[in-house]
């Protein structure tokens, strides 16, 4: 910076990449100035984190240019983009699990210095640069014990433990509560002063718009805009972003709401976990959202209710009649589904076709009682399934990993619709899925629950809590603490209840 | 099959990717091109089908270590089985009849596979270790029930196994018959079977099969019991063939069918791998001993080239999904 006066810190022009065949990017330009926050918008598989995998050293452009303060580079791997000043968070995280904190954050010095580490002077380095973070992690802990949230904490410290000139964050925000969000802008605030460039990715389109100074906006691999963020509002990004106008995110509740619940919960309390006391019901045709900060409990509610932890105490009434799940097999058995907020860990067989996926919860009636599978019913159970839900893929024959998040997500979903679940719990149904597809999964949800289902979805996205549920219930400290019906949902609320503080009274 | 083969032929650069997706078939015949080119005895009759009957018993447990690599898992037991289970066939057909002797056997295959497969499932040992102890285990026992010295077949219905054993059908081994059926077997039931479908699923990524109501531990305990039962079915073709069962038999095995499941592509870590491709394995193995021992090459480079090759295999796999 100090020997150039180039306008921008980072300028990408031209910039061009294809996998085999597939085109990823076309002539893409990215101009980032020093101590501006950018947001690169797009649907999944636009092609933004190829963009920045390029700038970063992941990838290697095709053709373009690449300007780091005015001077080319051509960073070959990530060794080199990092010597070059440039961090990144990745949306997937890339802790080493058995490590500690303080070992994982100053990974790339460990063994290029000395042959001898100076643990003290690690672990302080750490701590301060955790704190100055606002949060409060021990340096010492193994990243493995950590929350997610954590997790994503220590990958920013890690980003930021080099001298940086340009931070990019992918998707940053999406295991995180709003307390924790606002804690991550600040610090972005304090970075951007300093100078250091920001390139940040994100779906949240009101996190941009708090934050960003300035937006470039990718749809299929070509950039449709670049412009200050006081430019533009929300529908035109989305315009911008998916090509055709986006009357509303949240469609309109269509299905009837039956009169008694389907699916009750009494006292059920976790054996290993903080989960205790929560009871609550959910009628045929009801969407239940379930709010609260991460760690309040409310993912392991829906792994206790599913069987996959143990449970200390409580009933589970399904139609009227208790029932057992011991196992997700018997909840399963009891025709409970259950979606995993973890993707591509608990959700999907990332290895397998769309067809070994879907069809893995619903091997009874496409099967002999010697369990041959009759493949024709098969292809064509999964290809109705594709159809109706959209899945943009070639063929059922294509490996899930192939797939964006959406439609990754949409298999997910796919599975519990294959058989008659008569209740879902869906955990954070939309995390790291684009907007175009977000809406087909909220029409999804709304489909199933016309027929009768009950559906319960756990999310950390206020807006789509409130857009999708018909009632909300607030968790905290592993309890449900207040339940908010339509007419009182409101961020505000939610957080209030979420925090253990009761709802102002309005006279 | 032939639709999906006519899909990816018409893809670009669809047949170049074919090759390398089938690179172990290719692998395959090259060797047997190369052999039949530098050796004249190569192509004859009673090569092949002592080929044959050489690789049809590691061929056999080669297909039940397949099932087990699919899960994730490895079993290290099944040379000892082999030696175990032969001893053990060897005692019961010189005491029972025939019938009741290679069922008794197979049945006792089961169970020991079942030992390892409750470890492992139900007591959530590591597959490494829990076969590792089994596989001690079982070779002592060999020992022990034998007495130290090979149990020579005596009574009639022996003597009818042998002949089974060392005959062929239409030119073809009637033990590699055995083989080929069990490989036949196990294609169909990868393919078109639940349980097929859903180890591959709990290999790929056992949380998610574990969250889609599968019963993980149910699948896993199978696995190991259709391991054992398959390494009786070969410890009964072995001692068939040399008309006695020996506690030395089966020596390294395991590791020559890991060895198969891996140049047929298949990964440790699960979820990944075909029967045929794996058949390739067992061929190309044997092929290897086969071409080495008509060049009269000794036994100990031979170990040395046989090293090589499968690095070889292993390493031209990894241009495969690239």
């Amino acid at each position: 910076m100090q020997n150039s006066n180039s306008e921008y810190r980072v300028e990408m022009t031209g910039i061009s990449k294809s996998f085999g065949v597939v085109s990823v990017l076309e002539n893409v330009n990215l101009k980032v100035r020093p101590g501006e926050i950018h947001a690169l918008l797009g649907e999944n598989g636009a092609g933004k984190s190829t963009l920045v995998k390029i700038l970063s050293g992941v990838h290697q452009k095709d053709s373009g240019k690449v300007l780091l303060d005015g001077k080319e580079i051509t960073p070959k791997n990530t060794h080199d983009g990092q010597v070059l000043g440039i961090s990144v968070v990745y949306q997937e995280l890339s802790l080493v699990n058995d490590l500690s904190v303080a070992e994982n954050i100053y990974l790339h010095k460990l063994g290029a210095s000395k042959f001898w580490m100076n643990w003290k002077e690690l672990i302080n380095d750490a701590q301060e640069l955790i704190q100055s973070l606002g949060f409060d992690i021990d340096p010492k802990a193994i990243v493995r014990d950590l929350s997610i949230v954590q997790k994503q904490v220590v990958e920013i410290a890690k980003a930021l433990s080099e001298d940086t000139k340009v931070l990019i964050l992918d998707e940053p925000t999406t295991v995180f509560d709003p307390t924790d969000i606002q804690k991550l802008f600040n610090n972005l605030f304090r970075l951007k002063k300093e100078g250091i460039s920001i390139i940040y990715i994100s779906h949240h389109l009101e996190e941009i718009f708090k934050i960003a100074d300035s937006i470039t906006v990718l749809k299929d691999g070509v950039d449709t805009g670049s412009m200050p963020t006081s430019e533009i509002d929300t529908d035109g990004v989305i315009r911008l972003m998916i090509g055709r106008e986006l009357k509303d995110l949240y469609p309109e509740r269509t299905a009837t709401i039956g009169s008694e619940p389907i699916f009750e919960v009494r006292n059920l309390s976790g054996k290993y976990n903080l989960v205790h006391d929560v009871s609550f019901s959910v009628r045929p045709g009801e969407v239940l959202g379930i709010a609260g900060l991460g760690g309040s409990g409310r993912t392991e509610t829906a792994k206790l209710i599913f069987g996959e932890f143990a449970k200390k105490s409580g009933e589970l009434i399904l139609n009227g009649e208790k029932i057992n799940t011991k196992s997700p097999v018997q909840a399963v058995g009891h025709q409970i589904g259950f979606v995993s907020e973890d993707r591509k860990e608990e959700g999907v067989f990332l290895p397998l076709s769309i067809r070994k996926n879907i069809s893995v919860t619903s091997f009874d009636p496409i099967s002999d009682k010697f369990g041959f599978i009759n493949t024709d019913v098969e292809y064509e159970n999964v290809q109705s399934l594709i159809k109706k839900l959209n899945i943009k893929t070639p063929s059922s024959e294509v490996d899930v990993k192939n797939l964006s998040g959406g439609n990754q997500q949409k298999v997910a979903l796919a599975k519990w619709l294959s058989i008659d679940s008569e209740v879902i719990l869906i955990d954070e149904p939309t995390r790291g899925v684009d907007v175009g597809a977000k809406v087909e999964i909220y029409n999804l949800i709304n489909e199933v629950a016309e027929k009768g289902v009950g559906i319960i979805v756990i999310s950390s996205d206020m807006p789509e809590i409130m857009g999708i549920a018909d009632r909300i219930l607030v968790m905290h400290e592993g309890t449900i603490y207040g339940e908010l019906s339509k007419e009182e949902f409101s961020e505000e609320n939610i957080l209030r209840y979420s925090i253990g503080e009761p709802l102002k009274v309005t006279v | 099959m032939a639709l999906n083969l006519k899909q990816e032929l018409s893809s670009p650069g669809g047949l170049v990717k074919l090759l390398i997706k089938y690179n172990t078939i290719l692998i395959f015949v090259l060797l047997v091109v190369f052999s039949a080119i530098i050796s004249d005895v190569f192509f004859t009759s009673v090569n092949l089908s002592n080929l044959l009957k050489q690789v049809s018993g590691i061929g056999i447990i080669s297909i039940g270590m397949l099932i087990v690599i699919l899960t994730g898992g490895i079993d290290l037991s099944v040379g000892s089985m082999v030696a175990l289970l032969a001893v053990t066939f060897a005692i019961l057909v010189n005491s029972v009849i025939l019938p009741v002797a290679i069922i008794a056997t197979i049945v006792i295959g089961f169970a020991l596979g079942s030992v390892a497969g409750y470890l492992v499932a139900f007591q959530k040992m590591a597959p490494f270790i829990a076969t590792l102890a089994l596989m001690t285990v079982a070779r002592g026992l060999a020992f022990i029930y034998a007495k130290g010295s090979p149990i020579t077949f005596n009574t009639a219905g022996g003597e009818f196994m042998s002949n089974f054993a060392n005959n062929s059908f239409l030119g073809i081994p009637n033990i590699a018959i055995v083989f080929f059926l069990i490989v036949i077997i196990a294609m169909v039931v990868l393919r078109y079977n639940v349980f097929g479908r859903l180890i591959i699923a709990m290999g790929s990524n056992e949380d998610a099969s574990r969250l889609s109501g599968i019963k993980v531990n149910k699948y896993k305990f199978l696995v190991y019991a259709i391991s054992g039962s398959l390494a009786a079915v070969a410890a009964v073709i072995v001692a068939s063939r040399t008309n006695l069962g020996s506690p030395n038999m089966g020596m390294a095995w395991e590791l020559d069918a890991i060895a198969a499941v891996v140049i047929g592509g298949a990964s440790l870590n699960g979820g990944k791998g075909t029967v045929i491709n794996t058949l390739m394995g067992v061929l190309i193995l044997g092929l290897i001993g086969n071409i080495l021992n008509l060049l009269n090459v000794p036994s100990y480079p031979q170990q040395v080239v046989k090293g090589a090759i499968i690095i070889f295999a292993v390493l031209l796999q990894r241009f495969e999904g690239k």
